[in-house]
């Protein structure tokens, strides 16, 4: 049953070429398989690593970028009401005061009219008067005694009857 | 399993050449399960993909797992050894398997074979020991810690091949054994037993393969560390 014989010799012999073949065959483009893919893996990792950082920072910036832009867009509206709060007083005074100038030259040139109708209104009721004695009295008294008694009579007029229209 | 076979049990052929005796079936079929092994590792290394599938994983599997052993077994030099292990390992698979199939034996069930593997396995061992260490301390190593321990530590070298080679070839031949023992003693309409030791014996071939691979890495991984 154990039979030792040249058999031994001989099996050691084809081992050891099983080993150089296996190792030409299988071993070495497996080995070269495994760490190409280790590389690759590695490769990968790293990538995504580094894409992600990268996505990091962008995100980042973007988020920074918004909130510059939030920051502006707030101040610009700040701004934007603030000026218009300017104008919207600038304009009111400036209406309140084109207001007041209007209401006084009108008040003023109101009263220059009036003063010119009473004055030139007076004459005519001078001359009218004059005119009227004359042709009542039929005769002609001194002209500058007439006015001045007629202008007289009108003045005392005023004081008593055209009590509210003053001259 | 008839007895019709072209074997009788534990009995190799054998034949002559240039006056040297061998079994020639032994040989035989040691160069199918050779042939088994390179046309398995060929297919599965040919078209090596990223994502491996198939065969490729397969064999992938056995190697990094062998490869981790080693490793953790031997440290960084130990790569220098590795197709050795791993060819050790997918030869023994390979030879106990193909005694279950019907026809053939295994090459591992003939003392020749196991006795040879061991003796390289235990030659390489001493090799790689004198190298590492250094001669003197090679030899001093067999004195320690006492002289008188010589005795002991030559018989525990002389011990480990012939343990190791004893260990897979009893496995396998008793193996073999039942198998045709079984086809014998039970009927065939009766396959219960028959198939259930073959599961076993398909179990026992791993194991046994992976022992003798884990054994011989452990005696390798000694003569390489520095310790001891």
């Amino acid at each position: 049953m154990v039979d030792l014989n040249w058999t031994l010799i001989a099996q050691i012999i084809n081992f050891v070429i099983l080993v150089a073949i296996l190792t030409w065959v299988g071993y070495k483009p497996l080995m070269k398989a495994l760490a190409d893919r280790q590389a690759h893996i590695a490769e990968s990792l790293e990538t995504a690593e580094r894409e992600k950082v990268a996505a990091e920072e962008l995100k980042l910036e973007y988020q920074q970028q918004l909130a510059q832009a939030r920051n502006q867009a707030q101040a610009i509206v700040e701004k934007a009401t603030k000026l218009a709060e300017q104008t919207k007083e600038e304009i009111l005074q400036e209406a309140r005061t084109e207001h007041a100038r209007l209401l006084k030259a009108a008040t003023e040139e109101i009263a220059r009219e009036r003063e010119l109708a009473l004055t030139a209104m007076r004459n005519e009721v001078v001359n009218l008067s004059i005119a009227a004695a004359g042709k009542v009295l039929g005769q002609q008294l001194d002209e500058a005694a007439n006015a001045a008694l007629v202008s007289n009579f009108i003045n005392s007029l005023d004081e008593q009857k055209l009590g509210d229209l003053k001259c | 399993m008839e007895q019709g076979g072209a074997h009788e049990i534990g009995v190799h052929k054998a034949a002559e050449y240039f006056g040297l005796t061998f079994n020639i079936e032994t040989l035989y079929m040691t160069w199918i399960s050779m042939a088994i092994v390179i046309v398995f590792a060929f297919v599965a290394t040919r078209r090596l993909k990223m994502v491996p599938g198939g065969w490729q994983n397969f064999l992938e599997l056995i190697v990094t797992a062998l490869l981790d052993q080693i490793e953790s077994a031997m440290g960084p030099k130990g790569k220098k050894m590795a197709p050795l292990l791993i060819t050790l390992f997918l030869f023994l698979l390979v030879s106990n398997w193909l005694g279950l199939v019907p026809g053939f034996t295994s090459p591992t069930s003939d003392l020749n074979t196991t006795l040879g593997l061991a003796l390289l396995v235990i030659a390489l061992v001493h090799i790689t020991s004198i190298v590492n260490k250094g001669p003197g301390a090679y030899i001093k190593h067999y004195f320690q810690p006492y002289i008188p321990f010589v005795v002991i530590n030559l018989i525990e070298e002389a011990a480990k091949p012939i343990t190791l080679s004893f260990r897979l070839m009893g496995n396998i031949f008793a193996g073999e054994v039942l198998i045709v023992i079984l086809g014998k003693l039970v009927p065939m309409w009766i396959p219960i037993p028959n198939i259930v030791w073959l599961a076993f014996s398909v179990f026992v071939g791993v194991v046994q393969a992976f022992i003798f691979t884990m054994l011989s890495m452990s005696y390798l991984a000694g003569s390489m560390s520095d310790d001891h």
